[in-house]
């Protein structure tokens, strides 16, 4: 075992600690699937399959045995990573784990994208707020923090894609991809797929892809730091350290890059962990928006061909994510602020 | 009586006292947005026919004009008249979703916190777990569990806010119960009940209308996303601004921007309009930032 408060055994404590977060969110998603009234197999097939199709896939399921069986059953096959086979038209037979790793780079890249636009304006937007409390610029950029951020985000993608799509004819509007024979899978990242086989030319054609998306999504997002950015640095400029700089003669510029901005900044990574669900549900409303052939998608047509197994997988993975996201982020905050360690 | 008639106007005295400061004005201009969209939803549909609503009604793809201020959408529906009744439909979806959320998270947020020990815990730990999870897709798994329409989706959505309510309930419980008058009340042998309901709850219902607001605006967004992703209302809903957009997406190479402009710019006003209100009441009810402004 790690020396107590060591950054080791804080990772460690924090990794223990989200087991029950981890569980708690199965047995929602079984819950949601299993128990409550509605026969979710039923509903997705919405009347387009006689009564006993409808049995035979609930059998062949096992969505007729006990209650506590079932779940005994799912728990164990999310904790030994088998998620079953897809029933749906387009992957029918094919393991629901392998599909949906498939598909996950998509949204990764999405993700990462929308994350870098969101800090770069959020960051810029709430420093020059926070440095000009209460004046014109303060103001407006505080309204564009709220307004932002209650924009539907598929509505955004909509307009920009009118704009800069079909008016000004800069990026294209749908897809990850087009044109040129996509790069070979290694990371399923285009961007980076293309870069370590040295194709600048494909490169290119999938930063074009990303930029619409990933602006639109981090826009959104972007109004979130804005404001915690701007509420923090409020509270460090005036701090006593900030203070004792100032007497030293040090010039403001300075002190706010140096000694304030730091400072603020690690808040900022502490809620940033909240903003993954957002950030995840925004993801599902631009890829539809962009047909960007991701997570998101993918859970809507397995919703739509009635499979089953695939829906659920989709969702565990989710939740996966969402726990792991969690351990990242507070160890992280761990590494830049000792004082959080246990 | 006497407590219930209390309970649901001391929510609103800082709103009238404090009207003249900034926060007092953004919430005026948001509680003011919001009675226009409720006056809309409820007497736009008796101006306006809902035959303008159905497919066919005039040709496809009019641009606006003075017949059609918004101009007409893909299938020949009047995207002013979708617009119109798309407003009753969303404040429904809002009212079944938010109000239900309130009722069930305000109390257990009461409870968990007036109770504390291991059933606080469990409660705290179930409910940071679903507000951890996006929102959109638990909505959209029970949507596609319990079937479409207004009243499913309201529950859909229900079940994420509930921790919104249940936590910031709670907290407040938690610093309003070390007091000194719920001590003082505590002293003189006021029964459990009496404290719970006449010195906490008093205090705590102030930050209700900041959650409402906040939640109601999350609300509308949610509601509208599902409907954009096909998970929301039935086909024949006479306006549903999500799947308005959705029907726009089409169209949308071929420069067709009304149809997605203006279904879009009705759920930003509302979801603003709601947002200034309980931006401007948290500033207001929030007694540390009070201080910050003296």
């Amino acid at each position: 075992m790690p020396k107590t408060g060591s950054l080791a055994a804080y990772a460690v404590t924090r990794l223990f600690l989200s087991l029950p977060m981890l569980l708690i969110l199965l047995t929602i998603v079984f819950v949601v699937l299993r128990v409550i009234p509605g026969d979710p197999i039923a509903a997705l097939f919405a009347g387009r399959a006689p009564p006993d199709v409808v049995a035979a896939t609930r059998h062949q399921l096992g969505l007729d045995l006990p209650y506590w069986q079932q779940y005994i059953n799912y728990v164990a096959a999310v904790l030994t990573g088998n998620l079953g086979t897809s029933i749906g038209e387009s992957y029918h037979g094919k393991s629901v784990l392998f599909v949906i790793l498939d598909k996950l780079p998509a949204t990764v890249e999405l993700a990462i994208g929308a994350m870098i636009v969101a800090s770069i304006i959020g960051i810029a937007t709430g420093v020059v707020s926070g440095t000009n409390r209460d004046k014109p610029s303060d103001v407006a950029l505080r309204l564009y923090g709220t307004i932002i951020f209650v924009i539907p985000v598929f509505w955004l993608g909509q307009i920009l894609q009118l704009i800069f799509a079909v008016g000004l004819g800069w990026f294209p509007a749908q897809l990850r991809f087009s044109g040129l024979p996509s790069p070979n899978q290694i990371t399923g990242l285009y961007t980076v797929d293309s870069l370590l086989q040295g194709r600048l030319d494909l490169f290119l054609v999938a930063v074009q892809h990303l930029v619409l998306p990933s602006l639109t999504l981090g826009l959104v997002l972007s109004g979130f730091f804005t404001k915690t950015v701007r509420a923090n640095l409020l509270r460090t400029v005036n701090a006593d350290y900030v203070e004792a700089a100032r007497a030293r003669g040090i010039p403001e510029g300075r002190i706010i890059s140096r000694y304030a901005f730091k400072n603020a900044l690690i808040p900022v990574v502490t809620v940033l962990g909240l903003q993954f669900a957002i950030l995840f549900a925004g993801a599902v409303l631009t890829e539809r928006t962009f047909s960007w052939d991701g997570m998101g998608m993918l859970l809507l047509k397995s919703i739509d061909s009635a499979d089953y197994p695939m829906v659920q997988g989709v969702i565990v993975i989710y939740a996966l994510i969402i726990v792991a996201l969690s351990v990242v982020i507070d160890v992280i905050n761990g590494l830049i602020d000792p004082r959080v360690r246990y | 009586m006497a407590l219930l008639r209390r309970l649901l106007f001391r929510p609103f005295r800082p709103l009238v006292r404090e009207r003249r400061t900034l926060p007092g004005i953004l919430s005026w201009i948001g509680l003011g947005t919001l009675i226009s969209f409720v006056l809309i939803g409820i007497f736009g549909p008796l101006l306006i026919s809902v035959d303008q609503t159905k497919p066919l009604a005039y040709p496809i793809l009019l641009s606006p004009s003075l017949q059609h201020v918004m101009g007409t959408d893909g299938i020949g529906r009047d995207v002013f008249a979708r617009v119109i009744w798309g407003t009753r439909t969303s404040l429904e979806i809002m009212a079944i979703g938010a109000l239900l959320a309130l009722v069930v998270g305000f109390p257990l947020g009461l409870l968990s916190g007036f109770v504390g020990g291991k059933l606080d815990r469990l409660f705290v730990l179930v409910m940071d777990s679903v507000y951890a999870f996006p929102g959109l897709l638990l909505a959209a798994l029970i949507a596609a569990v319990i079937g479409k329409g207004i009243f499913n989706i309201g529950i859909a959505i229900t079940v994420i806010y509930i921790p919104l309510y249940f936590r910031v309930t709670r907290n407040q419980t938690l610093s309003t119960r070390e007091e000194l008058y719920v001590e003082a009340a505590r002293a003189l042998g006021a029964r459990s009940r009496t404290i719970m309901l006449s010195y906490i709850a008093y205090n705590v219902v102030i930050v209700i209308p900041v959650i409402f607001s906040l939640s109601a605006a999350d609300t509308i967004l949610t509601a509208a996303g599902l409907s954009y992703l096909g998970l929301g209302l039935e086909i024949d809903v006479p306006g549903d601004w999500g799947r308005d957009l959705s029907d726009a997406q089409r169209f949308l190479g071929s420069g067709i921007w009304w149809t997605s402009l203006f279904p879009g710019l009705m759920i930003i006003l509302l979801t603003v309009g709601l947002s200034f209100l309980g931006e401007g009441l948290n500033d207001l009810v929030n007694p540390l930032l009070k201080k910050e402004r003296a």
